[in-house]
This record gives structure tokens, sequence and C-alpha cells, in this order.
């Protein structure tokens, strides 16, 4: 006999849904942050972990009181952009201006627009935006903490510089390698491009980020510093590399102009996205009045995103221009 | 094995492994069948009522014509049992509506029509004849799109077609009632294709098959050997390998235009079942009157690849399966990613019913979606290269101009969207409640 | 309706119903311009406050002899007149108030607060509701720029009653680090966002049509 419970459950094709959701694909972001957060706290000591914690903790308490929501964690959005405002800023910020940065991250730079999916500049840059316009003191200028490698408890506020961005005369005081690897002043998370390639390259792997963003990037970046960059490490080519991996190119690349909502879904579109984004903050870098651009490049080319995404619209399969 | 991959697709849980093994059982006779009047996309039957005499109390015998409709597009219907015809009126249909159908109370004696009988060899066979033999026999698109195989076998003169595909892919998950076809039929869709092949003066035959099968590649690899101008392809394990636009694209090369059919370029495709129809007709003389079918899913007690007869109902064939599980939760008609929910049961198999699947409450998703978060999943997913978040985001705000700008229409609804959204949202029911309202608009 | 009540309305209406800034986000230059500070915001409010009753009185009271096909012309006329007055005033009695408010005082001739009620009010009713409506107004449009320059000089400045050193009042002591960015015109357009916000959340809850 045939035993039919109550009703069948009658919906719309497919029946069948990927386990994956927005929760494991904010976690899956965090895991790829790991890399980056854990040479922070070995290149900076104890005050990297402070402030990454704060920053997290203020992100995930402001959302879950705006959403009324009891879960802390919820989709994992909110973590996310507090360790990502957390590692664009210097070791040794005061506590208050990480817990206004986060905080202004959820509210003005998300939830005023109607939380995830709605809002239209990435949150962790608003936050740091924001925190760049109000306290210029505590954010730029000779402000940079030298990192003190494998030494956790050391205050690492007490020694501090410009970044390598700042003039030529400082860059050249740095190896290649140590650029690479990150032992150069600079925020929490950008100073080691290995750590973050490797965040990276496993994000590509799950399927969560699309090259084109990265790779128009930071290959703009790299073009136009060895077209113009100025010499570095005595050859252009050199000169390109020094201007991907000596600030935050590659950290913005990979995680910020990567974001989900705030950029185009097109392919074409990520391309130009990817592209605009290292023009400008080249613009910027060079001939600018900043040392550093790639904040505001992404959050001007976020705002481009509804207008790109618009033109670059692709022709179906079998469309005129593919057939023809 | 093919080295063109579609763009696109997804990897689900293929789930094949319940009933791959499981060889093909032939479900005993029904006590009563349901023969819907509408088994295949185009005119719908009429009752054979005037000179046949199908009516209440009319004895019928197996393959005799119970309805049938002058349109070229359209395909008769048969008796599938012996007995009586005890009702004929309206009954649930698995597209979700009620339709004309006539029931059969068995007899149980499966006594066949006497004007059954084989059409001869192949070589004597003209052109007209296959065609007629298969349109008599009412063989449609056993794949599940159901489109009537004689129109298929008919192009228009100034579109000649080369190559004949068969579709073995079956890219759905869970569904095995393809791949034990080929296993256990693979001269009968050899045949079919010669036939197919025969009647569209096509001079290749390609048998596509997805490599997650390798026993069915070999098997039909073994039996084409010999054959010139037949090869069988593998395919790359991939959903929706088996639809017709990726198939042709990835077997030949060639793509076929959006909003076209695959004659465009020279190509034609059919299922394997149907080529086994094919075959059945000419050489038995039999009309499509029982088909090979899935029952599978975690809500099925005794999960089988079943031989019935059309027009048997579900509860029965489930029956037949030693019932559902009391965890069902969602019956479906077809595989998981196209198939239609079932309210009810109580439904015929139709011709294009490839599988019954049973889910249980741990694989059926019910919970509510979440805001788009722009992820661009479904745009990479989509093997027709369109925006479903885009279109259904349009959809949404009732902006249907701006759905069609997307190019809404070329949706064929595979569900590779919906499937890879981290969201869940119902992105499928939103393009079709798009092409819907553009077709509407259209035909005004 | 008795006539008290009517005035009572056309008072009430410029104040919370129709309130310039955050219902009608009318006259936006001057409220994202001038409200830094507390004293300015306040004194822009006051000042375009006369210059719109002025102006509602003396159209109203012309309203039967301006011809309709220039009225828009002897509006500004009307409106110039007063800024050039207030203009004056400004600089004889409050320098320092004028050097802050800088371009924006003769920018009142241009204000839409004041031309719009010329244009739906003054020129269509009595003299006396003119002015009341006037006031109603010039008060909301001052309340609503002494709350966004409050905001923004606690949050960006850490005091009440700056710029000038001898008046402000440090709310915070002298460790406090004030958020630059509210002191910004950026600020400006972020802290009136929020406050419209708040204000369209206070309207929704209260049920204020």
């Amino acid at each position: 006999m045939i035993i039919i419970e109550e009703k069948l459950v009658v919906s719309s094709s497919p029946h069948m849904r990927s386990v994956e959701s927005i929760q494991s694909v904010m976690t899956d972001v965090l895991i790829a942050l790991f890399p980056a957060a854990l040479m922070a706290v070995l290149l900076f000591g104890y005050r990297a972990l402070i402030t990454m914690v704060i920053s997290i903790i203020t992100a995930m308490l402001i959302e879950a009181v705006w959403r009324r929501k009891r879960d802390l964690f919820s989709d994992g959005s909110a973590a996310v952009t507090g360790l990502l405002l957390a590692l664009t800023l210097p070791a040794a910020v005061p506590w208050w201006l990480v817990v206004v940065g986060s905080a202004s991250a959820i509210i003005i730079g998300k939830q005023v627009f109607g939380g995830i999916g709605y809002n239209i500049f990435n949150p962790a840059l608003v936050g740091r935006a924001i925190l760049v316009v109000s306290w210029g003191g505590h954010m730029a200028g000779d402000i940079w903490p030298s990192p003190q490698p494998f030494a956790f408890g050391i205050d690492v506020s007490t020694v501090t510089g410009a970044t390598a961005l700042a003039a030529p005369e400082i860059a050249m005081t740095f190896s290649f390698s140590e650029l690479f690897i990150g032992n150069i002043p600079g925020s929490l998370g950008e100073t080691s491009a290995l750590a973050l390639l490797i965040g990276g390259i496993w994000l590509v792997y799950k399927g969560h980020i699309d090259y084109r963003i990265p790779g128009g990037f930071i290959a703009t970046v790299f073009v136009l510093g060895a077209a113009f960059g100025g010499g570095f490490y005595g050859n252009q080519l050199m000169t390109g590399l020094f201007h991907v991996v000596a600030g935050g190119v590659v950290i913005a690349a990979i995680y910020m102009a990567t974001d989900f909502v705030t950029t185009p879904v097109t392919p074409l579109g990520r391309l130009i996205f990817g592209i605009g984004c290292g023009l400008i903050t080249m613009l910027i870098r060079l001939w600018g009045t900043l040392p550093e651009g790639v904040t505001f490049a992404i959050l001007i080319m976020n705002a481009a995103t509804p207008i790109i995404d618009n033109f670059t619209i692709p022709r179906q399969f079998g469309g005129v221009n593919k057939s023809a | 094995m093919s080295m063109v991959f579609f763009k696109g697709g997804v990897h689900p849980e293929y789930q094949k492994e319940i009933t791959s093994t499981l060889a093909i059982v032939k479900m005993p006779l029904p006590q009563k069948v349901v023969v819907p009047m509408q088994q295949h996309i185009g005119a719908p039957c009429e009752l054979l009522a005037d000179v046949d005499k199908i009516e209440k109390g009319t004895e019928v015998k197996v393959g005799q014509k119970l309805g049938d409709n002058k349109g070229f597009v359209s395909s008769p219907v048969h008796a599938p049992i012996s007995g009586t015809v005890t009702d004929i009126g309206l009954y649930n249909h698995p597209l979700g509506m009620k339709i004309n159908a006539v029931t059969i109370e068995s007899d149980g004696r499966d006594e066949w029509d006497e004007a059954i009988k084989p059409a001869g060899d192949l070589d004597n066979l003209t052109v007209e004849d296959i065609r007629r033999i298969v349109r008599e026999a009412g063989i449609v698109g056993l794949g599940g799109a159901t489109f009537p195989a004689h129109v298929k076998l008919s192009p228009p003169q100034d579109k000649p077609i080369d190559i004949v595909i068969i579709n073995g892919a079956e890219c759905e998950p869970y569904l095995t009632a393809d791949h034990r076809v080929m296993l256990e039929k693979t001269e009968e869709i050899v045949f079919g294709l010669k036939a197919m092949l025969k009647a569209l003066g096509a001079g290749e035959g390609i048998i596509g098959v997805e490599d997650n099968k390798p026993d069915a590649l070999r098997a039909m690899e073994q039996l084409v050997a010999e054959e010139d101008n037949i090869r069988v392809c593998s395919l790359p394990t991939k959903y929706p390998q088996g639809a017709e636009k990726m198939l042709i694209y990835v077997a030949t090369g060639r793509t076929v235009p959006a909003g076209a059919l695959p004659l465009e370029v020279g190509v034609v495709n059919h299922n394997v079942g149907t080529a086994v129809a094919i075959s059945q007709a000419i050489r038995e003389g039999k009309p499509l009157i029982e088909r090979v079918l899935t029952v599978t899913g975690a809500g099925i007690n005794k999960p089988a690849n079943v031989q019935v007869r059309l027009g048997t109902l579900v509860t029965d064939v489930i029956d037949f399966c030693g019932g559902l599980k009391e965890s069902t939760l969602k019956l479906i008609i077809g595989g998981p990613m196209m198939g239609l929910a079932q309210p009810d049961p109580d439904v015929p198999v139709i011709k294009g019913t490839s599988g019954i699947l049973a889910l249980t409450d741990e694989d059926v998703y019910l919970a509510e979606s979440s805001p788009c978060i722009r992820c661009a999943k479904c745009v990479s997913s989509c093997p027709m290269n369109l925006m479903p978040t885009s279109i259904a985001q349009a959809a949404e705000h009732g902006d249907f101009t701006r759905a069609e700008k997307f190019y809404a229409l070329d949706c064929f609804e595979c569900g590779c969207c919906s499937y890879i959204c981290p969201s869940k949202i119902p992105l499928v029911q939103w393009i079709r409640i798009a092409k819907a309202e553009i077709m509407k608009r259209k035909s005004k | 309706m008795n006539e008290s009540n009517v005035y009572l309305q056309d008072l009430s209406r410029g104040i919370i119903k129709e309130n310039p800034v955050f219902r009608l986000l009318l006259g936006m230059c001057p409220v994202l311009g001038v409200t830094a500070f507390l004293i300015n915001g306040l004194g822009m409010g006051i000042a375009a406050t006369a210059v719109l009753v002025a102006s509602n009185v003396v159209i109203s009271a012309l309203k039967n002899f301006i011809p309709n096909q220039v009225r828009i012309p002897c509006f500004i006329v009307v409106i110039a007149t007063f800024v050039t007055i207030i203009e004056m005033v400004l600089q004889a009695f409050q320098p320092v108030l004028y050097e802050a408010l800088g371009v924006f005082v003769p920018l009142i001739v241009v204000n839409c607060v004041i031309l719009g009620r010329a244009e739906a009010f003054a020129s269509r009713k009595p003299l006396f509701r003119s002015l009341i409506d006037g006031i109603g107004v010039g008060i909301g449009f001052t309340l609503a720029l002494g709350l966004l320059a409050l905001v923004r000089e606690v949050a960006g400045q850490g005091t009440i009653m700056g710029p000038d050193p001898d008046s402000a009042i440090h709310l915070f002591g002298a460790g406090f680090e004030p958020m630059g960015l509210f002191g910004q015109p950026a600020g400006a357009f972020i802290a009136l966002g929020l406050l419209l916000g708040i204000v369209n959340v206070l309207f929704k809850r209260f049920k204020i049509q």
C-alpha cells in the first residue's frame, strides 16, 4: 500500500540544490583570508590580533543588532567585512578607531542600503574611506609600524615610518623578496603578497572569484607601473612588479575588487572592472596626491558597476555574433 | 572522448549508482491503464469514435489505435493492454492539468491487434515507408520532450541533414533507464539509428554517451566497430550534457543558432529510447505502448529500472517497486533537474515519463531564499550564456521588456542556475514567468 | 474650521508635515554647505527665515498687482531686495557669521524654499496667513539646519558653538579626536542621509502623513 502522508510538496524544478549557501561561501572567504591574517600576527604581533578581533566582533555585533537576530555569525558576511577592514588598517591604530570603522562599514556601507545584496559600495572599503577621511593622522603618513617578525609580545607601534609607496628613497631600502613576503611597513594584511596569493588561489579553485577581476587589476597595475612607474630595482619589469606587491593592490584585487555584491556579473564586465580599478589606482599613485589609491579606485568602480553590467550583456549561446 | 566542452553546466550528485546496475524488469500487466489523448508536443489526438467506435464498453486489443490527429505535428496513441474501455473523460496528467483520457480495464489476456506485423527488411523500405511506420507507431522523443519523431525524420527540402545523433548522455541525476537500455538493447538502438540515417539520407551517425557510463560506451563501441558511418562519442560528464544544443556542440562542434532547431546545422538527434522504439516498430510492427523508466530516490523502497505499459498509473508502478517510504516529501515525474513535482501520484505513465523519483525530507530543500548577492555563479553556470539573475530580477519587478533584453526566451530551463545559487533563489521559476509573459505579449 | 485652527495649521505644517529639508528636500545647497557648525547653521536658518517672512508678506500684499505672466521675476525682485538687506545687516553686525556663510547668503535669492512658498502660498493666500506660513516654514528650515549642524559639529569637531575659540565648548575633553568626515562636505551628505532615514522611520512609527 502506498502511504501518502498529508500532502506532497510541489515546487518548480530543479528539485536538487547545491549544498553551497551564502554562509558556506563567506566561510570559504574567511578561510582564504586566514594566511594573510596569520601573516599579520606573525609580522605585527599582538596589536594585529587585537585589531582584527575588535573589528570582526564589532561588525558581527552591529549586524546582529541591526537585523535583530540572535545569530552572531549568521551568513558570515559581517565577519568577512570586519576582517577585511582590519587587514586594511595600520597595525597600531587605537581601538576606538577600529570600532568606528567597523560600525561605519556595516551601517553606512551595507545596512542602510538594505543589507546584504543591496549595497552599492564595498562595505569594508567604505569603512576604510571614512577612517581615512576622518582621522588622516592615524591612517596615513609616517605612522606605519615596522614589522617585528615572530615577536608576538612586542608593541610594534613604537617604531614607525612611511610605506614603500610613499617615496622612492624609502622603497629602495627593502629588498624585493621582503616586499613579496611582506616584511615591510604597511597595513596588516596588505604587506604579504605571498599569503594573499595562497588565499586567492584557493578562492579561484573553489569557484568563488573570477580570475578576470584580479587578473585585469594586477595586469593593468603592472603594465602602467612598468611604463610610467619611475625607476625601482633597475629595470622597467621590476618597477611594474614593485607596484603590484608594494602596496594594497594584491589584497584589493583578490579580496576587495571581487566582492560579489558590488562588482559586475558579466565576464566581460568583470574584466573591464578589474582594468578600471588598476587604471584609477595608478592614476592616483603616479599623478595624484595620495601615495596609495586602491581604496578609492575600487569605490569609484563600484559606482560604475551597474552601467558596466548594462553594456556587457553577453550574447546567448548561438547568438548572431557567435555563429557569424 | 570529445575534446570540446560546452560553457557552464554543473556537477550535481548523480546518485545513479542506486539503479545503474539493476537490469530492466518487466512489470506485470496492470489491472487498469489510463491513456491521455495528448502525450506529445503538437495537436492533441481526437478519439477515434466514428469509424473505430472507441467508446465506453468497447473491447480493445493491444496496439489498437485509440486516438489520432490529422495534423502533421501530432502523434497517435494506442491501447497498451487488451480489455474494455470503462471510461472516457478528464484525468490527471503529469503536466499538472486534466486532459481527456481513455481508461481501459484489463482482461488479462494481452491479446494483440491482428494488424500488427513486421514491416520487413530495412533495405526494402522506402524513406516514405519509414516515416509512415514511425508516425503510425506513435513514436515521440522519449527523452522527455515528446516531440513527434516522424517530424524530425521529415526535414524540409532545403535543409539537408548529414548527421544523426543518438542521445545517450542521460545527464539528469538519478535516472538510469537510458543507461540500461543502452546495455540491454544495444543492437536495437543501432538498428533504429540505421533506419533514421536511411530516412534522412544522412551520412554519419553518432551515438553520444556520457563517460560516467563506461560499460554502455564499451557495449556500443563493440557493436558499431564494424560500421563505417557510425561512431560512438564519449561525452564529458556534466549536466546538461544531454540538452540538444549542448550535445550537438560537443559531438559535432556545430552551434545551433539561438531560437532555431538543430536541423539548421544539418543535425537531428534522437533519444536512445526513441531509436529502440523505431527499431521495434519496423521489425515487429509494434507501436509505442511501453517504455523503460527508472523508479528511484530515497523514498522508494525497492528502486528499479522498470519496463511498463504506457498508461499504467504511477501508484501501481510505485507499488510494484515496494511502495513509498513515509518520509517521502516530493514525488517527481522525470529527473530531479527538469522533472515535474506531482501533487498526487494518481497519474498515468506517458510516453515522455523517463523516471519516477521520490525524494525524502532529507533531499528536499524547503527553506526561504535570501537576497541575491550577485555572485554570478548562475551566469557562469548557464550553458546558454544567459544572465539568470538579471532575468529573474526583471521578472520580479514585472519588467518583462527588460527580461527579454536578457534573452529570457533562450532559456531551456535546465535548472543549473537554481541549482548553483547560494542564495537559493528560484531563478528558473522567475524565468518561466518571464517567458510565459513575453510569449503572451508576443501573441497579442 | 475655526480661524485660529487654520493659523495653527499654517504654522505647524512648515515645521513638521512639510518640513522643507526633511520632507520636501528643498534648499539643499545651504543645508549641505553651511552646517559644519551649529552657529552657522542657525544663522543661515534665521537669515533665510527673515527673507522668507518678509517676502511672503510683501508678495501676498502685492498679489493682485502682479501680472501672472511675469510673476516669477517679480518674486525674485522682492526676494533679492530682502536678501540684499539681510546681507548688509549681517555684514554690519555679524561680520564673523557673514564671513562663514560666504556665498550662501546671496544664494538665498534662488533658494527654492522661499521661491516655492511665494509661488505656492503667498501669491494665493491672504496676507496674515502668508505671514504665519513664512514663520512656520522658516522655523522648520532653521530647526532642520540646526539639527544637522549640531550632529555635524559634535561628531566632526567635538564642540558646540564653534568655530570661534572663545565661544566653542569642548564636549569631550582634550583627548577627543573628532571624526573629521562630518566636518567635510562628504560628511554632510552622509549625515543628512542618516537623519532623513531616522525622520522617515519616525514618521512611519507615528503615522504622520
